[in-house]
């Protein structure tokens, strides 16, 4: 009823533009399917949930170049005029901001240093008691520092910090057996006391190894240079933000504010060269398929001026418009399905030369399908439009020259 | 004849116009996107000192002990600790040698009327200069005997000269830098650096520092480092002077070897020098381990050219190689219809050497047309690079090369697509079209 076999026979009889289809739709099929995978991989990346109001949080530095004021004391003035702001929730000095691409990270251990045992990456923050606020984070099981735990030191003492608050993704990798609040790890030699648990915040890196872990040690050294973080009421940010440097630079003036940011804003920094990675493909694929759909479009409309007498022949002898239609569909569906099945193996074979030579995870096979019966669907939409002029073909053109 | 046949592909064109439109629209997509993620692949890999990028060695030195491990793919710590940088900079050897760190101060004059701003600084040895080619606008280089006793002096920008003295000699002149005055000895050029190669620490395409001040003023201002500190062990470091003894390594540290002779000699001495080293109960290795990589493969080592670059490059070809076979289509289709033109101009005399070449240079026009409205699309698509990536900015632009290759390559894409269908038309046999005419 398809009348494949003479459809076939045609088509040898002019092959060159059945391959180069063939290819197109090929190739095609390849790029697009790795790509999307890719396009995917990045979506989810960016999409990830980070444990924080990222849209209320926003980070400042403060370079303080005067030196006729006691560092510590300094800042327990600028906390306590940056909680007492309007708008603002919380405020804390951190030694590193999450999801910046800048900070420190260590490792705790079991045993204390330099005794061997397990020992699990970690990035860590020092940080007083209002961590946990200022960074809107849950606490999901133990508690919060009390003010006495934090450590705040502008000389070296002996007394040392003995908390600390973890991540639930480290405090399971330390203890899989789930009962590691209570116990000591080792940062170096020093131990800490688990006290507490956040259900989930990312550090400072979303590309580390460890990006869920993270370590709040509540200890303040007071530095030249250093970072505050705040959280607002939501949509006061902006407002605040304005006003910070004033504030600041009110209460002592020998210093420099800078890189006042919020954290979304530190998030897209991060993760810019991932976003144009996936435009770009983005972009790309869409012009792929657009250009493939335009040479199967414009090849179809070629063999329909070549045939033109061949199909008023047709028409004169009977054949309804319907069976025109349908020859230029099945001759469509031929080539592209010997197409899909080379583009198959070729994603196959792309996906394999990716993974390989770069960092990419192997290529779902459900990629592959969507993409071959996405790409099916458009070519045969592309054909449409001109196998439907075709059938318009007035049967007297068969007669008139011959 | 060339003339004549640009003329004859030009009547073609104008004949079957959307045909041609749809080769070079083709044609064009094609090249935009492949010159967007070659040109920003080509500034990302471009040699940034190609005069001298083969004398520059980035120095190495493997301080871990056996059985340590680094994330680099030979294992190699990136930088050296300070002791190692001060004993080679130290060390009796001619070659020109530079140890640095980046670090930042507040900035600001002995005046209200600019505000105290952060600015970046790079400590330094002298030598940095004439090691990275560096010219001067005004004076020159702190001389050795600063280095030596950590003289307080500074080497600006002519950014930050613009910004502080506007712009006039300022060789002489204070600025504070925290606490501290500094006197100005030198003014550099703009300095146009699209990679930072000489520290890739924290972004090969971050800016470069605005100051530059002597190296020995980290151990006198107990400067700490705005990049990288990495250690392999614990090590207990209360003090600063604890840091400076410690294994931790933040410090770059270059060397400049001009010919084999004096690289092999480097390579002795450095050899030479961890073994005296181990004596005193370091480098605790079997073998002992250093590298010295030039500018470019230092560059190749840091991957400056990320994976997706190169992914973005290879999908770009593909997509050109699609777009291939879309004109290969539509030649096939354009040529074989004007086969009986071509039967009555074989049949008047014309050889099919001349009808080939008649052929291949409307394809060439096509491929030139198509080219030149790439680079248009190619600007626009690094417009769009540009913009969603600060870094990208300088990156994100065609230099010469790519505004030449342009053409280049979609012409040579639509010759290599067009030879086929100029055969098959110059094999056309004229009697056949004659007789039907």
């Amino acid at each position: 009823m398809l009348e494949i076999k003479p459809i076939f026979n045609a088509l040898c009889r002019s092959k060159v533009g059945a391959v180069l289809l063939l290819i197109q739709i090929a190739i095609t099929t390849a790029i697009v399917s790795n790509a999307a995978f890719i396009i995917q991989d990045r979506i989810s990346y960016l999409n990830q949930e980070t444990g924080y109001p990222e849209q209320d949080i926003f980070k400042f530095n403060v370079m303080t170049f005067g030196t006729d004021i006691n560092l510590s004391q300094q800042f327990e003035l600028d906390e306590s005029m940056l909680r007492k702001m309007p708008g603002v929730v919380d405020a804390a000095l951190s030694s590193s901001i999450p999801l910046s691409g800048g900070g420190s990270a260590s490792s705790f251990n079991l045993k204390p240093a330099p005794q061997e045992g397990l020992s699990v990456r970690t990035a860590y923050f020092f940080i007083d008691d209002h961590a946990i606020n200022t960074y809107g984070v849950n606490l999901i099981a133990g508690r919060n520092f009390t003010e006495d735990e934090v450590l705040v030191t502008n000389e070296i003492t002996q007394k040392r910090t003995n908390v600390t608050i973890v991540t639930k993704a480290l405090l399971d990798e330390l203890y899989p057996d789930g009962d590691g609040l209570g116990k000591i790890v080792y940062f170096g030699d020093l131990p800490l006391k688990i006290i507490g648990v956040i259900g989930k915040m990312k550090g400072p890196w979303l590309k580390d190894s460890k990006p869920d872990n993270l370590a709040f040690i509540p200890y303040i050294k007071a530095a030249s240079y250093a970072q505050v973080a705040v959280r607002t009421k939501p949509g006061q940010r902006a407002a605040v933000m304005k006003e910070i440097e004033n504030a600041m630079l009110e209460n002592y003036s020998k210093r420099v504010i800078n890189n006042i940011k919020g954290l979304d804003e530190l998030k897209n920094e991060y993760t810019a060269q991932d976003r144009l990675m996936m435009r770009m493909l983005i972009v790309l694929i869409t012009i792929l398929v657009l250009i493939t759909a335009l040479g199967i479009f414009g090849l179809t409309l070629f063999n329909i001026s070549k045939r033109t007498k061949q199909i008023g022949t047709r028409r004169a002898l009977g054949a309804r418009k319907s069976a025109i239609v349908s020859y230029f569909l099945v001759e469509n569906a031929l080539i592209c399905s010997l197409g899909l099945a080379l583009g198959v193996v070729t994603a196959i074979l792309l996906g394999k030369m990716l993974m390989q030579y770069f960092s990419v995870a192997a290529l779902p096979p459900s990629y592959i399908a969507v993409t071959a019966i996405a790409v099916f669907l458009m070519s045969l939409l592309a054909v449409l439009a001109p196998a439907k002029r075709a059938a318009n073909i007035s049967p007297s053109i068969a007669t008139r020259t011959i | 004849m060339f003339i004549h046949y640009l003329d004859l592909s030009w009547r073609s064109f104008k004949r079957t116009p959307l045909v041609s439109f749809l080769m070079v629209l083709a044609i064009a997509i094609g090249i935009g996107i492949t010159m967007t993620s070659l040109s920003v692949y080509h500034m990302m890999s471009a040699d940034p000192i190609p005069e001298k990028s083969s004398q520059l060695y980035s120095v190495q030195l493997q301080t871990m002990d056996d059985g340590s491990t680094w994330w680099t793919e030979d294992n190699m710590p990136l930088q050296l600790t300070y002791q190692d940088a001060e004993n080679l900079l130290n060390a009796p050897t001619s070659e020109k040698k530079v140890a640095m760190m980046r670090t930042g101060f507040s900035v600001y004059l002995d005046s209200d009327k600019i505000k105290p701003f952060i600015g970046n600084a790079r400590m330094t040895t002298p030598d940095f200069f004439s090691m990275f080619n560096l010219s001067f606008l005004y004076g020159g280089a702190w001389s050795k005997e600063q280095e030596d006793s950590a003289a307080p002096v500074v080497v600006i920008t002519q950014e930050i000269n613009d910004k502080l003295f506007a712009g006039k000699n300022s060789v002489g002149e204070l600025i504070y830098l925290d606490d501290t005055s500094y006197q100005v000895v030198g003014v550099i050029n703009h300095w146009p650096l699209n990679i930072k190669y000489y520290d890739l620490n924290n972004g090969a395409f971050n800016q470069v520092e605005e100051l530059f001040m002597p190296f020995s003023l980290i151990k006198a201002k107990e400067l700490v480092s705005w990049g990288n500190s990495n250690g392999w062990k614990h090590e207990n470091t209360p003090t600063f002077a604890d840091k400076l003894q410690s294994e931790q390594v933040w410090i770059q540290f270059w060397a400049e070897l001009n010919t084999l002779e004096q690289k092999q000699a480097y390579q002795n001495y450095l050899l030479a020098y961890m073994q005296e080293q181990q004596k005193r109960g370091r480098f605790n290795r079997k073998e002992l381990e250093y590298k010295l990589r030039d500018v470019n493969q230092w560059m190749q080592y840091n991957n400056v050219v990320t994976e997706d670059n190169k992914i973005l490059v290879g999908l770009s070809f593909m997509f050109l190689g699609v777009c291939l076979a879309n004109i290969l289509g539509l030649l096939l289709a354009k040529f074989l219809r004007r086969a009986p033109e071509v039967g009555v101009r074989r049949a008047l005399g014309a050889s099919k050497r001349q009808i080939f070449l008649q052929h291949l240079v409307e394809v060439a026009m096509l491929g030139f047309i198509g080219g030149m409205l790439g680079i248009v699309l190619a600007q626009l698509g690094l417009m769009g690079v540009g913009q969603s990536y600060d870094y990208y900015e300088n990156l994100a632009t065609m230099d010469l090369t790519m505004l030449l290759s342009a053409p280049l390559i979609a012409i040579t894409t639509c010759i290599l697509a067009g030879l086929y269908p100029a055969w098959l038309v110059c094999k056309t046999n004229p009697a056949i079209y004659l007789k039907s005419q």
